[in-house]
């Protein structure tokens, strides 16, 4: 039906113009990125480049900055005595450890959701809107939610398990609680991507298949993951920026405890760029610089390696 | 359906257009800031309707200046104050910060000084108020805020409970640990533990002092790896470990509320959430002691600044200095809030004195009783405790290392800022 | 035949333990907010409340006279929208040029974009508010609007879905004699409905969720979206359960309907294919 319209279209627009000037075609791409461009530079490109000059300064966020060189860095990265370098440590660490353990889940968990939905089975309204509706609250509500749920005395889950496991201030238990919130809280988006891309795939490619006698499970590794390939490479790397940005979670629902063992790198930058004490905005930028490159080495490879496949 | 949505869409992007119009014309006219004071406050959800009825009750005796209230979320308020003050544009008239704030104001030179404009309103002395709220804001001779309350953490007993397990207890107005313990024994046999660990910063710092400890030693040096610290993590620690207080992870006031737990420290602005359980007998008393001869009630204070702005008005500050006079004399819809308000003219109204918190600034010896921890770097202290005593008293972080650590990072943390 | 009918079981019965674990906090959450706070507050679990009451959801929608929740409500809609619509213009003009076009920087410029995304944005707040400022924009619908549209992450979304679609679509059309705009405008752009809902949704829906932003910018009780007023009604101290988990589901409503409202046009068919071979 669309094909037909699509062509349909096509003849028209044969129709409207024969002639496109061969000059305006070298200018018109920047004018499509143009808009973006512009906007981009003034509320993204701007910000962070003085977000990376702050992170060269000692800056209370009050007076004038005041130009120290690599001193945060070398404090941060280098000086072993520091607290701050003991915060980079174990944040980085903890942080490194969440991305661990939530990125596969989030991925692998709204996949096999939509490669079930797609098979469009009963109730399958009914399924995707239950799936997606935690995307929809936000962050606070969800924290009051699983720690009502993970409650010692008076949460269900121990009400029914009959234990009085201490959820939220005891490992293995805190992260066990953080790695099932988030995956609970965030696979909406990720499964609706899925969902759009395997309804993309033809179903002539299945039947082809069928005809070939691939079980389905063949099918779900020769036609669908390949199928979708691009839709992936872009849901684990935007997956893996957003928990590697991960901060709600620990600090409503552990945080960051016991003993530091959750607390993720933002909770340090924002303690030390917004705490309760007198900013120290230049240690929490420098620190957002390091994890931003940790980010951009992680999505580096991912690209890398997911593109190899081609 | 394709056509309906996208009539929906476009009716929906005009409505848009034509109110965004509509708005941003009003907001132009709105930016000329007329005869308005500006008062920003972290007062929300029940505290906010409090203050508005006092903003309220000041603009109807038709001031020349109105006061225009802006409640903000505290944490939203902090971040936003920089902001302000770096843009030079929109700083608020008037504000409430918290005292414990003040010291780094000043040292950066933020705040305006209240002295010279002191001497139209003779009644802003210093007589007029609790003195714990009043002299947070004189730093160097000179004045720079004026207090709204004092709002303290305390304790709530359960009367029915102190009955069977602590009759005596109270009979000198004090409770001590010693008390707390005894009681404690014979509850737990009962599946009722004696006194619930609730936030514990303030319980920290409240023991602290009271055994001759405090955060600095002389305003600049901050003071945590000490014996008195040591001593009171480990008064606490020894109350966990022998069942005295609630499990790790238990919250202590569904604990409380339900009847399961004798003794409930916590701040006075608690009380509507207290008076919610409907078969709990409750009362309030100082927090508990050491020991009876020196009792100390952590504290804090809401206090009036001005932000510096060079465009601040002489008419405008003077309009301020008006609405100040009128919450001194006017602040009673704040004590029902449940805070203490720092201004001695309320203590006279009896339905003030009917307040179950008014024990606490009802003569000037529990006055003495109100500490409030004011240092310059208080909130890298308070980020430090945060993150020590819970994990300390709870047996997941030794003690001595924990307050090794909490100094060293305080002092660290001085340093980098320092470091010019 | 046979064999879509059992994997349509098999899919069902995951689909049916999935649910269980995910419906288990929607089920707690509407039943808490059926319970009073003294309820949750004094007694232990138990399912279903020993008083059902709808005190929390009179309180939450009706019981804050002097707040103007109408207006938040108002306010919410013009942000959201606008956003909406000024990120799939600019959004789908971008990924079109990124993923089909070709010109001299263009993946250079591209990972530049990606690569500036991967920095927390914490300190960023403060130029960025000074930015906003120096625009008059304080205190202005704008300030939540356009700075989010500015971001790279749904462009790069778009551009991946795009890739899907065979060059030679462009081709032929081009050798019909069709302009680049024409091949945006008439084939590329319907192709990537699906794709534009979901941005759309997801665009919508952390518009109307934005919290911190909306409460920096703005000043005024009167032009603040929804979500950080309904924050202004939470007490400072008191942590009220049950009214908190109701305000929280009386907040998903307008962005579930959406939802709803959406579902069939992500679901929608591109038999790309087909196309192909038509």
């Amino acid at each position: 039906m669309i094909n037909t319209g699509v062509n349909k279209e096509f003849n028209m627009s044969a129709g409207i113009e024969k002639n496109p000037s061969k000059k305006s075609f070298k200018l018109s791409p920047y004018l499509y990125i143009g808009p973006h461009l512009i906007l981009f530079t003034i509320f993204f490109l701007f910000p962070t480049l003085y977000g990376i000059y702050i992170s060269f300064t000692n800056w209370d966020l009050i007076g004038a900055p005041e130009f120290v060189g690599f001193a945060n860095y070398q404090e941060i990265l280098f000086n072993q005595d520091s607290t701050f370098y003991d915060q980079l440590r174990t944040g980085l660490g903890n942080t490194f450890k969440f991305v661990l353990f939530t990125v596969p889940a989030c991925i692998i968990v709204p996949l096999l959701l939509a490669a079930g939905l797609n098979a469009k089975p009963k109730g399958l309204k009914f399924f995707q809107a239950l799936f997606y509706m935690p995307t929809l609250f936000s962050v606070s509500a969800v924290m009051i939610i699983f720690s009502m749920l993970f409650s010692v005395s008076f949460g269900p889950i121990n009400h029914y398990l009959s234990v009085d496991t201490n959820w939220l201030a005891t490992q293995p238990y805190s992260w066990i609680a953080l790695v099932t919130v988030t995956v609970w809280w965030t696979i909406g988006a990720n499964m609706i991507i899925y969902q759009a891309a395997l309804n993309g795939i033809s179903k002539d490619l299945y039947e082809a298949a069928s005809i070939d006698g691939a079980n389905s499970f063949q099918r779900f590794f020769r036609i669908t993951l390949p199928s979708i390939r691009a839709q992936i490479l872009y849901t684990v790397v935007i997956t893996t920026i957003s928990q590697f940005n991960v901060y709600g979670q620990p600090l409503m629902l552990t945080k960051g405890g016991p003993t530091s063992s959750t607390t993720v790198l933002l909770m340090y930058i924002q303690e030390n760029a917004f705490g309760t004490g007198i900013s120290i905005a230049g240690i929490g930028a420098a620190m957002a610089v390091i994890l931003g490159l940790c980010i951009m080495v992680v999505s580096a490879i991912q690209f890398i390696f997911l593109r190899q496949r081609d | 359906m394709r056509k309906i949505s996208l009539l929906i869409f476009s009716m929906l992007f005009v409505v848009t257009l034509v109110l965004s119009g509509c708005s941003s014309s009003s907001s132009g006219s709105q930016s000329s800031s007329k005869n308005e004071i500006v008062f920003w406050n972290p007062f929300t959800g029940p505290d906010g309707e409090n203050m508005k009825q006092i903003v309220e009750a000041y603009n109807k005796t038709n001031p020349e200046f109105k006061v225009k209230n802006v409640s903000m979320v505290e944490a939203d308020m902090y971040t936003k104050i920089p902001t302000v003050v770096n843009s030079g544009k929109g700083i608020p008239n008037l504000t409430i910060v918290h005292a414990e704030r003040i010291k780094q104001f000043v040292d950066n030179g933020m705040l305006t000084k209240f002295d010279d404009l002191l001497a139209d309103y003779p009644e802003l002395k210093a007589e007029n108020y609790v003195p714990a709220g009043w002299n947070i804001g004189e730093i160097d001779g000179s004045r720079y805020s004026l207090p709204l309350d004092v709002h303290s953490f305390v304790m709530y007993y359960n009367k029915d409970l102190l009955e069977k397990y602590a009759p005596n207890a109270l009979d000198d107005n004090v409770i001590t640990f010693d008390e707390i313990r005894e009681a404690g024994e014979k509850s737990k046999k009962d599946k009722i533990a004696g006194i619930g660990i609730t936030w514990t910063r303030p319980i920290f710092l409240s023991i602290y002092n009271q055994l001759g400890g405090d955060i600095t030693s002389d305003g600049e040096t901050p003071t945590l790896e000490t014996p008195e610290a040591k001593e009171a993590l480990q008064l606490l620690k020894g109350l966990v470990d022998d069942k005295i207080t609630n499990k790790d992870g238990e919250d202590p006031g569904q604990l409380f509320k339900s009847g399961k737990a004798i003794f409930y420290p916590e701040g006075i602005w608690m009380q509507n959430s207290v008076k919610e359980a409907k078969n709990l007998n409750w009362g309030l008393t100082s927090f508990p002691q050491v020991s009876p001869d020196k009792i100390v009630n952590w504290t804090s204070s809401h206090q009036f600044v001005m932000f510096n702005d060079e465009n601040r008005s002489e008419e405008n500050t003077k309009g301020i200095m008006a609405f100040l006079d009128f919450v001194r004399e006017n602040s009673l819809p704040w004590a029902k809030a449940g805070q203490n308000p720092a201004a001695l003219e309320t203590l006279e109204n009896p339905e003030y004195k009917e307040l179950p918190q008014a024990f606490l600034i009802e003569n000037p010896e529990m006055q003495q009783t109100l500490k409030i921890f004011d240092y310059k770097y208080n909130g890298f202290v308070v980020e430090e405790v945060d993150k020590l005593v819970g994990d300390a008293i709870f047996g997941k972080l030794d003690i001595d290392k924990g307050l090794k650590a909490a100094q060293k990072a305080v002092e660290d943390k001085i340093k980098t800022n320092n470091k010019k | 035949m046979k064999k879509t009918g059992i994997s349509k079981i098999v899919a069902f019965i995951f689909l049916l333990l999935m649910a269980f674990i995910w419906i288990v906090p929607v089920l707690y959450t509407s039943i808490t907010s059926f319970k009073s706070e003294a309820d949750i507050q004094t007694n232990a679990f138990t399912i279903l409340p020993i008083n059902w009451v709808i005190g929390n959801y009179q309180d939450v929608l009706f019981d804050n006279t002097s707040a103007p929740v109408a207006k938040w409500f108002m306010n919410s809609l013009i942000i959201s929208v606008s956003q909406t619509i000024l990120v799939l213009v600019i959004v789908s003009l971008a990924a079109y040029a990124y993923s089909r076009m070709k010109f001299k920087g263009r993946d250079a410029i591209f990972v530049f974009l990606m690569a500036t995304m991967m920095f927390p944005a914490v300190v960023n707040l403060i130029p960025l508010y000074n930015i906003v400022d120096k625009l008059g924009w304080v205190n202005n619908y704008l300030a939540a609007i356009v700075p989010g549209a500015a971001g790279v992450f749904n462009i790069f979304l778009v551009r991946q879905f795009m890739k899907g679609i065979p060059m030679d679509f462009d081709e032929s059309a081009r050798v019909d004699g069709a302009s680049d705009f024409q091949i945006f405008l008439k084939l590329i752009l319907p192709l990537i409905k699906p794709v534009l809902t979901v941005v759309a949704l997801f665009t919508f829906t952390a518009s109307w969720n934005d919290f911190l932003w909306p409460s920096i910018v703005f000043n005024d009780v009167e032009k603040m979206p929804i979500t950080p007023g309904l924050q202004l009604l939470q007490g400072m101290y008191a942590l009220d359960v049950a009214h908190a988990l109701t305000g929280a589901l009386v907040a998903i409503v307008p962005t579930f309907i959406l939802y709803l409202f959406t579902q069939k046009y992500f679901m929608e068919s591109l038999s790309l294919s087909s196309g192909v071979k038509g």
